[in-house]
């Protein structure tokens, strides 16, 4: 019964690593036990994310343009470089505003899924979860592929919507916004909906029973019991759709091309086709730290705001 | 139409569930101002019954009436009730003071009189100052408290109550018991309280509804329901009780008469034949009940003629306190004495005389 804790999410998102036991003298013995077991991830995680992570920190403050030319110097120059450039600002604008819209459009799709989910028998609710989870295995390559192939001008989707006389001429779905918001929010659905669906699972059912017998419409009781108790589901999937759109690849660059340049795209570009590894590291840099930004003042401003009791 | 003296009327009400028989023709009248229990077994259909009265739970066959209005067709919304949960169910993420304000505010109530109700059923379940705690700051009786006045602010026009008490401790339960009671007579509203605790219902209730496999299968005060049961089930559910077995000798009017099967005989007044029928012919074979408080044990040189005697011998002696629990050996059987004094030298093994009132004893056909 115990809800999804706040800790656990944010450890996702900022891979924090936290002993799992207190450190406390009486418990070392166990303590100790508990480092041994956790140092195989610990030293992985430490050579291949925390290394490399130091080591492109480091990059983005290498300054390989300035006036020594090659003789690398020590400078932000990466940094001002980027937030007085407007297309790397532009850049970064719509990277926030397709992981917005992906966050939203999975929270719409995603809200009623786990509402059914919760609702429905624990059998029923084993085949739905299996079925939420199915895009994730399929690989992301023939996924976005498959979208490819509905999206075109003459695709599925576009003769669907000219057949129906929603619209006259196709819709430019693929190279869009549109399109990357589409493929990200089809990748990204299943985390909203499990997450929104393991935080109903947790609302005890007589909640709602006391708010009919209380006058609450069916409606009215889930606008003020069961929405504000899934906060913490919501909270979390919305946090996670966020943080894996704000650095999804491959996606952005099947879906948007070079129409839709997100900033992980820019600093693949930088390095790999353009060689530039300070800039491009600065880039990342850039990336990671508004993301961590976003998330962390949301999550502050829930677990202040109006339903912090829910978070408790 | 129904008589208005009723808040409640339930009429032939039959509910399956797959292939159980959940409610099999339950017919109920609940009288103003009444405190009603649904005692019975787990699983015998009170929360059901209780369901069906709020309206979670739509029946196949039946009307239900509250004050005079079939409600069958009507949501638990609008049926205007007040509820009580075994689990308190109150809104986690909101104050005590919301909590309560929540069913206020749904009836468009105006502020000062929001206010002034709030605080008046907060005063009325001694939890005044508490206004701002969650749920999650209360203790499990405080929670359970201001459940309770959630459900009365509103001024429901039936107050019903499942099981509040049985996650609470036995000190608690006592406390809340008598506070339940004083609290239903004070605001007068109807009260349906379910429990499976038979000491819970005796007493606290005006009248107790005894519940078996769906079925409902006696209806009376507490003093009917103890003192002259009518099924056997209703009998054994709730006290406890002695056994014995055999068969009709002779019947008058006043007395019947029973041989016992290992040896002996007894009078049982004629009054006292429980079962649907209510009778019994000579050759019968019969079961015998007696509640252990009505035995009485005695030194064996008193006899009383009017009375069932018969000498047995002390196997086992617990001191309760307040009284003996006497294990005899009496007629071949074991039997449970609960006395409220020995004499002295009584001890294991030695004979005593046990007698009983012949109007005591309950008789039903096999
Ligand atoms: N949703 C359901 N589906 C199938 N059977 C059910 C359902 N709800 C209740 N029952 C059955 O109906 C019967 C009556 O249940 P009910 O909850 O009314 O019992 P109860 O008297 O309240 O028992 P308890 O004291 O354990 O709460 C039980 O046999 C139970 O198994
Ligand atoms: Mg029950």
């Amino acid at each position: 019964m115990e809800p999804v804790r706040y800790d656990d999410r944010q450890e996702i998102v900022s891979l924090r690593l936290q002993p799992a036991v207190s450190g406390k003298r009486r418990n070392l013995k166990k303590y100790l036990y508990a480092v041994l077991l956790l140092l195989p991830l610990l030293l992985f995680i430490i050579g291949f994310f925390v290394i490399p992570m130091l080591y492109i920190l480091y990059l983005s403050f290498i300054d390989t343009e300035g006036p020594g030319g090659t003789n690398a110097t020590y400078s932000i120059s990466n940094y001002g470089r980027f937030f007085t450039d407007p297309y790397y600002l532009h850049s970064l604008w719509l990277t926030i505003k397709v992981s917005l819209y992906t966050v939203i459009v999975s929270l719409l799709l995603g809200y009623p899924v786990a509402l059914t989910m919760a609702k429905c028998s624990p059998r029923v609710r084993g085949l739905l979860t299996l079925l939420v989870a199915s895009p994730l295995l399929i690989s992301i390559v023939v996924r976005n592929f498959g979208w490819y192939l509905l999206l075109l001008p003459n695709g599925t989707v576009n003769q669907l919507l000219i057949g129906l006389g929603i619209t006259e001429s196709p819709l430019k779905l693929l190279f869009s916004e549109a399109g990357v918001v589409i493929g990200l929010s089809n990748a990204y659905l299943p985390f909203m909906i499990l997450s929104i669906a393991t935080s109903l699972y947790n609302i005890d059912p007589s909640l709602e029973k006391a708010a009919a017998i209380l006058g609450a419409s069916p409606f009215r009781s889930f606008i003020s019991i069961t929405l504000p108790l899934s906060l913490p589901g919501i909270v979390s999937g919305m946090v996670l759709v966020f943080s894996m759109s704000m650095s999804a690849y491959v996606t952005p660059a099947l879906m948007g091309g070079a129409n839709v340049p997100v900033l992980p795209v820019v600093a693949y570009d930088q390095i790999i086709n353009l060689l530039r590894w300070t800039y491009g590291s600065a880039v990342s840099y850039v990336l990671l730290g508004i993301t961590l930004a976003i998330v962390t003042i949301f999550t502050r401003m829930m677990e202040k705001g109006r339903y912090r009791e829910v978070f408790r | 139409m129904q008589a208005l003296a009723n808040d409640v009327e339930i009429r032939g009400v039959y509910k399956r569930i797959g292939r159980n028989v959940i409610l099999d023709g339950i017919d109920l009248e609940v009288k103003q101002g009444e405190l009603l229990t649904l005692l019975g077994p787990s699983g015998c259909g009170k929360t059901s019954t209780l369901n069906v009265i709020a309206g979670f739970l739509d029946i196949d066959q039946g009307d239900v009436f509250i004050k005079g209005r079939r409600v069958n067709d009507i949501p638990a919304y609008k049926r205007d009730l007040g509820m009580v949960f075994q689990t308190y169910s109150l809104f986690p993420h909101m104050t005590v003071y919301e909590n309560l304000d929540f069913g206020l505010s749904l009836r468009k109530v105006p502020k000062d009189e929001k206010k002034r109700r709030i605080q008046k059923a907060l005063e009325l379940v001694k939890m005044t100052g508490l206004e701002d705690r969650y749920p999650r700051e209360l203790s499990g009786g405080q929670r359970q408290r201001v459940a309770i006045a959630r459900a009365l602010v509103v001024q429901p026009k039936l107050l019903l109550l499942d099981e509040p008490l049985s996650n609470l401790d036995a000190k608690l339960r006592h406390e809340l018991r008598a506070e339940i009671k004083r609290l239903q007579k004070e605001v007068g509203v109807t009260t349906i309280f379910v429990t499976h605790d038979q000491e819970e219902a005796l007493s606290m209730s005006d009248r107790i509804v005894v519940m078996n496999k769906g079925k409902i299968e006696q209806v009376g005060t507490p003093t009917e329901i103890y003192i002259h049961p009518r099924t056997e089930f209703v009998f054994q559910f709730i006290g406890k009780s002695n056994q014995l077995q055999g068969r009709v000798k002779s019947i008058d009017s006043r007395m019947i008469s029973v041989e016992l099967e290992d040896s002996g005989q007894v009078l049982v007044e004629a009054e006292n034949v429980m079962g649907s029928d209510r009778t019994c012919t000579k050759g019968d074979a019969v079961k015998l009940y007696i509640r252990p408080e009505k035995l009485m044990i005695q030194p064996v040189e008193n006899t009383n003629p009017n009375y069932n005697s018969h000498t047995a011998t002390i196997v086992q002696m617990n001191y309760l306190g307040s009284a003996w629990e006497i294990e005899v050996s009496l007629l071949g059987k074991r039997m449970q004495v609960l006395h409220p004094s020995i004499e002295a030298g009584w001890t294991i093994g030695t004979e005593v005389m046990v007698g009983w009132n012949p109007s005591d004893m309950m008789i039903v056909k096999k």
